[in-house]
């Protein structure tokens, strides 16, 4: 499994922390972590899930614990199978092998309105345009037979919850986009599931409210204590509300990991490039030391240090993955132990808060640092054409093997 | 200026093809009969001036409309007329409501071909069609021969000059006329909506009555009153496939007109059937403007 890079990372930290600083080691998210309890029993399960659609693999022989409280996020590009793994979960699909459980009992069989733990927001909202808000919320109650009072109450307690009293007796096409969203969220939670299933929920909006409607679901997740499952291609939605990510690639779960851990130690190429900006750079071991590597520039530039990863051997080919923010750019020659490496900036991007550096290497590779304007004036002192050096120290990178 | 010529268009095809022949029929159902060319009295005799025009108007009355309502063979014509295209519209819904579902349901590249399949007929003429239906339903019919062959009638069913055979007629006839709205409004439901609906505990045939049906009702409203409002004043149907006992309003009119040359009586019955289906128009027309309201 391609989540066993970080793990190795993480395993490996405790071995060499002699000279290691204490944040090499992924840091705790807070207490709640129930995928390393071994006691405990996951609410879903994939259990060798495969789906074809004719010739088609959309998943392949995929195995995924979720636990109870979490927010797990499904992350990929389009077409890489995260609806469709989503989909199988609320029963709209079904798995052409393998199977679902949700708190122990086996799903795979049961149609969508018979999955009473599992309740779905759905991407374009769907919503009944021919009911009020209201009856919107109230319709999965009513399938359930529920006395009157307890309805009205129930539903009256999901429009206070987001905020959407006011628009009780509109019908659908009288609100914006976010204001459906609410409502669409409001009916999948006012049937209480245990697991709640979004699909790309924040697609459609515009990105200051797509932020706000972020925290709202986080927050909505805390309170209701129910277990969220969001489908998104988003990585900085995924980062910003997820207790765990998925990413998936070609039907296939790459990476299964917290936040922090995907972002500093991804495990692949494909996972690094995929969250956040990253810088790539090619090698070969030279020589491996106590805990460090030497590694080759492939043009033959010199040789960097790195935090080694196990099972490494000189000769082989690795990828050091370093993200734009690790990298210190400046005008004249550091006189740290760092790795440096001297380039020319092509392009700055000001955005205000930060600023990108492209910088070209003479392998001609072309490099991103990132600098915080801490400083409160408009000049730069790095401009176009300027001669600079980059460095950062040996314990910032990433090794990847693949 | 331009504007007004395109507004103006339709409003003058109305005026001319509307609004002057039914003014004509209207003054034709307030004059009397007579034996001459044109077979009515009076005639507006324009040469005259001012005072034909008084003279003319003096003459005019609701004799007609009198005589039509207190004659009971128009008034039950208007009421069987009524109840007929009435039943057979609920029979075109029931047979055309499946096939526009399965239309809507069916892969996206076959939707073309099948609304192909649906308007086909229209490439025959009418009158050759209901035709056709005599061949099949007469005595020794394609009909007859098939039960009888198959064995399971021993007497051929009599079923051409009954008013069954309308009613096979009226739903064959205007199918494409419900199976198209039908087919509009349940081809732009998402499958999402059903798919929130079963998500949300209704089992798929509650989701239908509660999602689908609902949601299709415009085009339900729109295919019945497409075929309510002609099949009410039809007469190729009934006249070719209706038996005598058969009672509709078109056929009425048109043996007023033909058999007994009463030019006033017919053109009452024309302006009164048009104010029986003014209400169902106005409803129509109603509807779509809340359909184009709800920005659908």
């Amino acid at each position: 499994m391609a989540g066993s890079a970080s793990a190795t990372a993480a395993q490996v930290a405790p071995k060499t922390a002699a000279h290691k600083p204490a944040s090499r080691t992924p840091a705790p998210q807070t207490n709640f972590a129930p995928w390393k309890d071994p006691a405990k029993s996951p609410i879903v399960r994939f259990e060798n899930v495969t789906k074809r659609f004719g010739d088609f693999v959309a998943i392949k022989n995929c195995t995924l614990d979720i636990y109870e409280r979490e927010f797990f996020a499904l992350l990929g590009p389009s077409g890489c199978g995260k609806s469709t793994l989503l989909r199988m979960l609320a029963g709209f699909e079904k798995p052409t092998d393998g199977r679902i459980f949700v708190g122990g009992k086996d799903i795979t069989d049961l149609a969508p309105y018979e999955r009473t733990d599992v309740n779905m927001m759905f991407q374009s909202y769907a919503l009944f345009p021919h009911m009020t808000v209201e009856r919107n919320i109230g319709f999965g109650l009513r399938q359930d037979g529920m006395a009157k009072g307890d309805i009205e109450a129930r539903v009256a307690e999901a429009m206070a919850l987001l905020e959407l009293e006011k628009f009780a007796h509109r019908k659908p096409h009288q609100l914006s986009g976010g204001q459906q969203q609410r409502v669409a969220l409001a009916r999948a939670i006012a049937k209480k599931p245990r697991i709640m299933l979004l699909d790309e929920p924040l697609g459609a909006l515009d990105k200051r409210l797509r932020q706000q409607a972020q925290f709202e679901l986080m927050r909505i997740q805390e309170t209701t204590g129910t277990t969220f499952i969001i489908v998104t291609h988003d990585q900085e939605e995924a980062m910003t509300v997820a207790s765990r990510i998925a990413v998936m690639n070609h039907g296939e779960l790459v990476h299964i990991a917290t936040p922090g851990d995907i972002y500093e130690f991804p495990g692949s190429r494909y996972v690094a490039q995929f969250i956040g900006d990253v810088n790539v750079f090619e090698g070969k071991v030279t020589a491996i030391h106590d805990g460090t590597v030497d590694i080759e520039w492939p043009s033959g530039q010199g040789q960097f240090a790195a935090t080694a990863i196990d099972g490494l051997s000189p000769g082989q080919q690795v990828w050091l993955a370093m993200r734009p923010e690790k990298l210190r750019i400046s005008l004249a020659k550091p006189t740290t132990t760092c790795n440096t490496i001297p380039g020319k900036v092509i392009d700055v991007g000001y955005l205000g808060s930060i600023s990108h550096y492209h910088v070209r290497v003479a392998s001609g590779q072309t490099v991103t640092a990132l600098r915080a304007n801490s400083a409160q004036t408009v000049e730069q002192n790095i401009k176009w054409d300027d001669d600079v050096w980059l460095e950062w120290p040996h314990d910032v990178g990433m090794i990847l093997t693949k | 200026m331009r504007r007004w010529y395109v507004i103006g268009a339709p409003y003058l095809w109305l005026l001319l093809f509307f609004l002057v022949p039914f003014f004509i029929v209207f003054k034709i159902s307030l004059s009397d009969i007579a034996t001459a060319i044109p077979p009515y009295t009076p005639t507006l005799e324009l040469a005259a001036g001012w005072d034909g025009i008084k003279t003319f108007l003096s003459q005019l009355d609701t004799e007609n409309y009198t005589f039509i309502a207190s004659d009971p063979l128009y008034v039950d014509a208007y009421w069987s007329s009524v109840q007929i295209a009435g039943i057979a519209t609920f029979i075109t819904l029931l047979v055309a409501y499946p096939i526009a579902y399965g239309m809507a349901r069916a892969p996206k590249d076959w939707q073309a071909t099948l609304m192909m399949l649906v308007i086909l007929p229209f490439w025959t003429s009418f009158l050759i069609r209901v035709y056709a239906w005599m061949g099949i339903l007469k005595k020794e019919g394609l009909l007859n021969l098939f039960l009888m062959n198959m064995g399971l009638i021993n007497e051929p069913l009599t079923i051409l000059n009954t008013t069954t055979a309308v009613y096979i007629g009226i739903v064959y006839s205007y199918l494409p006329f419900m199976i198209l709205p039908l087919y509009s409004s349940l081809e732009k439901i998402k499958p999402s909506l059903i798919e929130a609906a079963e998500d949300l505990g209704s089992p798929p045939w509650k989701a239908f009555w509660q999602i689908t049906f609902p949601l299709s009702l415009p085009g339900i409203f729109a295919g019945c009153l497409l075929v309510f409002i002609p099949a009410v004043g039809e007469f190729v149907i009934p006249d070719l496939l209706g038996g005598s006992d058969t009672l509709m309003i078109g056929k009425t009119l048109w043996s007023e007109f033909f058999n007994n040359r009463d030019w006033p009586v017919s053109s009452a019955v024309a302006v009164v059937l048009l104010f029986v289906l003014i209400l169902p128009i106005v409803l129509f027309q109603r509807m779509q403007q809340r359909q184009q309201e709800a920005g659908t």
